[in-house]
């Protein structure tokens, strides 16, 4: 197969852009060089579900059955592109979007910053910049006036076609937006947020989105309470649970206060802590008792879940979510939003947030990484750091770090308390995404997760290995600290993917835990290495 | 040549303008957008109570574009082989708009004699930096793969056009005007002071060439990305920390946006009403 060009979006049928194959791919320290496969989709999906980009299918988006069907389907997709090229419908990213669509001068310099191009083998489909020269030239061709001719002129070749929208609805799948483009850009274009206009042009006007986003995550965030499913009930049920835990561990009864009006703060955890790692929850509990600060929890809709799916694919329900956590803290009467380990939270509710809520809504909002600090670089919390004495590496949430400038809390904390502390390389706002960003933690359907596991977190795999590398006994027990919920499942996926904690010890945890586990008064290690 | 070269270059001259105020005109009236900002270190949000610090300063800022601007520090530090070609061809570029504004105004205020003598070799070094820059990076396009990669045919036809002006340049200064300086000074001054029209209407080759390519370029100028660099800024890709307080100008904006109409398709956006009014509603969701 020859070099992929941008006009081959358009190739009608079936067959495919990119035949993935292992063959291609960056290369991963012995003994994890084994090559892998994805599975490809079995005959009853391909024949009835579009995968002609790459072979897989993160969104299932159904094959068309008439052409009358599709001729409907690239017109919706006009409709949207205008649409996204609308002040009035696109208020909220016209500027960077049109700034991004006028100004690329084509250097190519983002390429070797995108991990999934790089650990792809550099796949041209997967460049940083083809999904993007592929909207400007449907822009080029079909919105502008006289495009038609200017595109000839400009050997600007594209068709605007069904193949060519199912393969960039796609292909807007095949970035995390971990904005790593954008930031190495000489020109600030920002190849990531093209990809999420385009994800938001199929949201919003085509109805077309991952269901663990769009169904499962904002619609049922916003009916029952959180993305996870968890209802209120759920929720109070599983804080229960949590204080018999800490009980177990610290000998005292420490209670989680839920729906307290008037207290300090709001703390909003991702729920995906009450289900799959409550010892984080947990220890901020202890820590905040030890702190003696006054806090509660929320079992309002959605205010136990700090979760915003929206960032990631459509402005309305990322909109709708900001007012229900404003509202909930308001309800409450808080001083303070306080935002736990979960990266995309940040920076919707710190930086979005900023220009969607007014009045009595925009309620002081922070990150509880600060307040980490002070505790443990200020004495306020007696630490015993010999008691983390283990390799402990750093990984930086591409939400929380380049995205909402919070970078040296965590490493001042890891530092202080972690005697083996090492950086990744690349590290702080350099360092490459985990592979799950954007929603693909959790989007686990037909073969997508095989391809977020082979491709999108190759490069963390390899950054994770690395950074043990001087590690000589192989028994010994290797944390990396990830302070975000959604980087915490890739991570847990990842490693279980390839095996890395029975071949190489590695285990995976939060920011608060490793605190809590050098309080001198504790008994017992708080961290158990306990998969979970 | 009549007047042909002298109407195409006032005309290119004031379609620059015109295209250029339109342009920026088209981005100044862009919306107040979502906050989307990239950060290259620490920011505001590793402090408590953050929003009551004030955002970084106005002249922080301008130092930070200006230094940018200047010396490509982006391209320095992410595409080192593409910044050495790119580097002299810029610093040419600002050298020779030096060059020029020099010229102009040596031309209407002194007496040509007492014109600083260094003034040709100093738009010579700006040219043939310029020159070796431009050559280098239509080089590097053309036998660069990666750097051919999307890169429009006609942009090729760009950096000839750019090249064919600075040498041009050259060659009208060393042939046509002899490398005398008082006979540049007095072509120049004739052209601003429109003072002999005779020379306007049947100029000689070597300068009507190079005012004729530049008028091509003129033309294209205002739809290139020279302009857009300074809005790289402007849309606060990198500096948009300033928090939306109570009663502020931003918080005036903000509730003026929701108040546009929304028109998405998608079922769970109910179209036809108010931004306010769809993001507060989720009771059929």
């Amino acid at each position: 197969m020859g070099k992929t060009k941008v006009s081959d979006i358009s190739r009608a049928g079936d067959e495919q852009l990119l035949e993935l194959t292992s063959l291609d791919w960056m290369t991963l320290p012995c003994p994890s060089d084994q090559p892998l496969s994805i599975r490809p989709l079995p005959d009853e999906q391909r024949s009835q579900i579009e995968h002609s980009l790459d072979g897989i299918s993160a969104l299932g988006i159904p094959k068309p059955t008439s052409k009358g069907e599709e001729d409907g389907l690239v017109q919706s997709f006009l409709n949207g592109l205008r649409k996204l090229l609308s002040h009035d419908d696109n208020w909220t990213f016209w500027q960077p979007l049109v700034y991004s669509l006028e100004s690329c001068v084509k250097c190519q310099t983002c390429s070797d910053a995108c991990p999934i191009y790089l650990s792809s083998g550099k796949q041209e489909i997967y460049r940083p910049t083809y999904r993007g020269e592929v909207l400007r030239r449907i822009i080029n061709k079909y919105i502008k006036k006289g495009g038609r001719i200017s595109s000839k002129l400009k050997g600007e070749e594209i068709d605007l076609n069904w193949p060519t929208v199912a393969r960039l609805a796609e292909l807007a799948y095949r970035c995390t937006l971990c904005r790593r483009c954008a930031q190495w850009c000489p020109l600030g274009v920002d190849n990531a947020l093209i990809s999420r206009e385009i994800r938001k042009l199929f949201s919003q006007e085509l109805g077309i989105a991952p269901k663990e986003l769009h169904d499962f995550g904002t619609i049922q965030q916003l009916s029952k309470g959180s993305s996870t499913g968890m209802t209120p009930v759920a929720f109070r049920d599983s804080i229960e649970f949590m204080e018999e835990e800490i009980e177990e561990i610290t000998g005292r009864r420490i209670e989680i206060p839920i729906d307290k009006e008037g207290a300090d703060i709001l703390l909003l955890h991702n729920a995906g802590e009450f289900l799959s790692w409550p010892d984080n929850t947990e220890a901020f509990a202890i820590i905040f008792d030890a702190l003696g600060i006054s806090w509660t929890l929320s079992s309002d809709l959605a205010g136990y879940d700090s979760v915003n799916y929206g960032v990631w694919y459509d402005d309305v329900q990322l909109a709708r979510i900001v007012l229900t956590h404003a509202e909930v803290a308001n309800k409450l009467k808080v001083q303070k939003i306080l935002i736990g380990e979960c990266g995309h939270a940040h920076k919707t509710l710190l930086v979005i947030a900023d220009r969607i809520l007014t009045g009595e809504l925009n309620i002081p909002r922070e990150s509880a990484l600060p307040l980490l600090e002070d505790a443990v670089c200020n004495g306020r919390i007696k630490l015993d750091p010999s008691r983390n004495d283990f390799p402990v590496t750093l990984h930086d949430p591409c939400n929380l770090v380049r995205l909402t400038g919070i970078v040296e809390p965590q490493r001042r904390i890891v530092r202080k308390i972690c005697p083996q502390f090492r950086e990744m390389e690349p590290h702080g706002v350099e360092n490459y995404c985990c592979g799950g960003g954007s929603g693909f933690a959790i989007m686990s359907s037909r073969n997508f997760p095989d391809w977020k596991m082979t491709v999108s977190g190759r490069m963390k795999f390899k950054q994770v290995l690395d950074a043990f590398q001087d590690v000589g006994d192989p028994e010994a027990e290797r944390y990396v600290c990830a302070p975000c919920s959604n980087c915490k499942g890739q991570l847990r996926d990842l490693l279980s993917y390839y095996q890395a904690r029975e071949k190489h010890s590695v285990f995976y945890g939060g920011l608060a835990e490793l605190i809590v586990n050098a309080m001198v008064d504790l008994e017992q290690p708080f961290i158990q290495w306990e998969w979970h | 040549m009549s007047g042909i070269v002298l109407f195409f270059f006032y005309g290119s001259i004031l379609i620059c303008i015109i295209a250029s105020v339109v342009r920026m005109t088209k981005y100044a009236r862009a919306p107040l957008h979502l906050r989307w900002e990239l950060y290259r270190g620490s920011s505001v949000y590793e402090l408590t109570d953050w929003w009551d610090r004030s955002p970084p300063r106005f002249g922080e800022k301008l130092r930070v574009v200006i230094l940018d601007i200047l010396f490509l520090r982006e391209f320095y530090h992410r595409n080192r082989s593409l910044w050495y070609f790119l580097f002299l061809f810029h610093i040419g570029l600002y050298l020779l708009f030096l060059w020029h504004l020099w010229l102009l105004i040596t031309a209407v205020t002194l007496p040509f004699e007492s014109a600083w003598t260094g003034g040709l070799a100093f738009g010579h070094v700006a040219t043939l930096l310029s020159l070796i820059g431009g050559s280098g990076i239509l080089i590097k396009r053309i036998v660069d793969k990666e750097l051919s990669v999307h890169y429009p045919r006609i942009h090729y036809l760009k950096w000839v056009l750019i090249l064919l002006i600075l040498l041009g340049g050259f060659l009208a200064v060393v042939f046509h005007f002899d490398s005398n300086l008082p006979e540049l000074l007095g072509y120049v001054k004739a052209q601003v002071t429109f003072q002999d029209m005779e020379l306007k209407l049947h100029p000689a080759l070597a300068p009507a060439s190079h005012v004729f390519f530049v008028s091509f370029w003129l033309l294209y100028l205002p739809f290139s990305h020279v302009l857009q660099i300074s809005f790289r800024y402007y849309q606060h890709l990198r500096w948009d920390d300033v928090p939306n307080r109570q009663g502020s100008t931003i918080e005036r904006k903000v509730k003026g946006h929701l108040d546009r109409p929304i028109s998405w398709a998608a079922p769970h956006i109910k179209s036809g009403k108010r931004w306010g009014e769809v993001i507060g509603d989720t009771e059929d969701l």
